[in-house]
């Protein structure tokens, strides 16, 4: 079973996000700022981290340079969400930040459940 | 010429009746009487403009002299009033307190009547020509022309920048608010050419530009609108091309409006607008996923009646969402950020995308795509987004007001100089009167039919601020019942 280390400060987005991604048989572990997130990544070692951009702490695109300059870390594929809308992340983030974090995807909140699962599963195939 | 002014008499002794009548007759008055204050109510309300001067008795039965006064008081009458008693006592200086502007004893003699009489006309002459003088004065302002000083002052008492060229586009007048705003001294800038002048290409260019439409027959009489920073004001400008007799466009005229103030205001509010939006994603993200996860049973089992309940909230949530996004994209696009970023693109792709993301959202209402793309298509310089936003909003109307089974046809190709998109359906169409307006804000058709479609009218806008941005054209028929098509033309060269 995948494990899934979810990172966002949203205590009722995180529960049904998980409920979510345990039908679809993940193990999903929940952490609720950067700091502790980038703490259980290590301690975990998780399949896949999804991360919340806005976060109290240290904001997702922090966590994500950490984890993809730690040599221990660094495979583990990233997700970055974002209140940001798509249109605007495509050119304030692909240009800037995607460049700068690695991250390996980024998706807009609100997603759509179907469109997590999917991301998901792409990325866990493209490591395997 | 001064007439004289009329007399109306008012005692209920007759004798005094007569002989005030007869004085004033042998002078040629023209004279009206009264014997009780009833009759002359009744008079003052028929013949108001007939009675100037009111000889008033002050020992009337019934209402009295007093209540006449108060009413010609209270009516603001400029009817002048000299009150008449047996010796001028209390009586009197109460009348005269009120509003009346003499009395004279019932005792008079011939004389004495005239020299009061005498006063109280000239004082009437007086305030009459005072009236003339001042309709004179008044009638200097309105007359059909002026002399150029009263233009001059007039257009220098306009609170906007004016600025007027003749054809050759040389300054032929301005007034002290456009010397201000380009500290121009005296008269020193006329029969110059603007681009000497005025010293901001912004302007310059934009009046050019409307004399040329205007030469060129485009927008006869029109007038452009625009927005130019001069130094350090955000103005309003509005030019209007002049023509002369034969209809041949002889100057501009250009209005300079300072919206600073207003322009900080809609900062303020396209601000709120985002803050906002951003701060309803969060919570919406989270509905979203609550809901999915109750209505997939992952909380426990549900009956069928909660699942069609907690199915449309879901909906009426993703509704909520889009608007939140198109409020978004909205703020973007009014800052001026309709094209981000240019790039050669590839609109076969993109289109095919769009399709692909449009037909798995509806794919319940059964739709049948007929699309027919070019392939190898010249590529276009454009903006991804803007484009997709083109492409997603006109294909999404089109399934939203098609009903179910109902046929939606996509075709892009290169039409002369243009890439060509069009969008058909054979919809609920829209009705003649609303056509003119489908690229407003906010606008939405409002009928039984689309009362259960989603949508901030924002969609349309949209796509013709973006349009507009690739300087492409957006045209749009349809028909009630029948459906409805658009056509896009993005030009492939600028």
């Amino acid at each position: 079973m995948k494990k899934i280390l979810l990172v966002d400060d949203d205590l009722d987005f995180c529960e049904a996000t998980k409920l979510i991604l345990e039908s679809k048989a993940f193990k999903v572990s929940l952490a609720y700022d950067g700091k502790e997130g980038l703490n259980m990544a290590r301690s975990e070692q998780p399949d896949l981290v999804i991360l919340d951009v806005m976060m109290p702490e240290m904001n997702g695109y922090d966590v994500c340079v950490v984890m993809k300059a730690d040599p221990e870390l660094n495979r583990i594929p990233v997700i970055l969400l974002t209140a940001v809308s798509q249109e605007m992340f495509k050119t304030s983030f692909t240009k800037e930040m995607g460049l700068m974090t690695e991250a390996d995807d980024y998706i807009a909140k609100p997603v759509e459940p179907e469109e997590l699962v999917e991301r998901i599963e792409v990325l866990l195939k493209r490591e395997e | 010429m001064l007439t004289k002014p009329k007399m109306l008499v008012v005692d209920n002794d007759v004798a005094i009746l007569n002989k005030c009548s007869q004085l004033l007759l042998g002078k040629g008055f023209e004279v009206r009487t009264a014997q009780s204050s009833k009759g002359a109510l009744q008079i003052l309300g028929k013949y108001r403009r007939e009675v100037d001067i009111l000889l008033l008795s002050l020992e009337l039965p019934g209402l009295g002299a007093m209540s006449i006064i108060e009413v010609l008081k209270k009516t603001k009458s400029r009817i002048l009033v000299m009150a008449m008693s047996a010796d001028c006592g209390e009586e009197a200086i109460e009348a005269i307190h009120a509003g009346a502007y003499d009395c004279i004893r019932k005792t008079f003699t011939i004389e004495r009547f005239w020299t009061k009489m005498d006063r109280v006309v000239e004082r009437f002459t007086l305030a009459r020509q005072l009236e003339i003088l001042k309709k004179q004065r008044l009638s200097i302002l309105k007359k059909d022309s002026y002399d150029e000083d009263t233009v001059r002052a007039i257009m220098n008492a306009i609170p906007e920048g004016l600025i007027v060229t003749d054809h050759h586009e040389r300054i032929v007048f301005y007034n002290s608010k456009a010397a201000d705003l380009f500290g121009l001294q005296g008269d020193t800038a006329l029969g110059l050419p603007i681009g000497e002048t005025l010293k901001n290409a912004d302007l310059v260019s934009f009046i050019t530009e409307s004399m040329n439409l205007s030469r060129s027959g485009h927008s006869f009489g029109h007038q452009k609108v625009g927005s130019v920073e001069i130094g350090g004001m955000m103005m309003r400008v509005l030019t209007n091309s002049i023509e002369g007799d034969n209809g041949k466009t002889i100057g501009s005229v250009s209005m300079l409006h300072d919206v600073s103030q207003k322009k900080t205001m809609d900062q303020l509010k396209g601000d709120l607008v985002s803050m906002v939006s951003h701060e309803l994603k969060a919570p919406l993200s989270a509905l979203l996923m609550q809901l999915s996860v109750v209505l997939d049973g992952l909380a426990g089992d549900i009956t069928t009646k909660q699942k069609e309940l907690l199915g449309k909230a879901k909906q009426r949530t993703k509704r909520m969402i889009a608007l939140v996004n198109d409020l978004l994209d909205l703020r973007r696009i009014e800052e001026g950020k309709a094209v981000v970023e240019i790039e050669p693109l590839d609109l076969g792709e993109i289109l095919h995308r769009s399709i692909d993301i449009m037909t798995l959202s509806s794919k319940d209402k059964n739709i049948n795509f007929d699309v027919k793309i070019v392939e190898n298509l010249p590529l276009l310089s454009g903006d991804r987004t803007g484009i997709e936003a083109v492409f997603v909003n006109l294909i999404s109307n089109a399934i939203k007001y098609t009903s179910t089974g109902g046929q939606v046809q996509v075709e892009l190709k290169k039409a002369g100089k243009d890439l060509r998109l069009k969008v058909v359906d054979n919809g609920i169409g829209i009705e003649k009167g609303d056509l003119d307006h489908i690229f407003d804000r906010f606008y939405r058709i409002k009928t039984e039919q689309t009362k259960s479609i989603g949508g901030s009218g924002l969609g349309l806008y949209i796509v013709k601020r973006v349009v507009d941005a690739h300087r492409g054209t957006i045209s749009v028929e349809s028909e009630v019942g029948k459906g409805t098509m658009f056509i896009v033309s993005l030009p492939l060269e600028k």
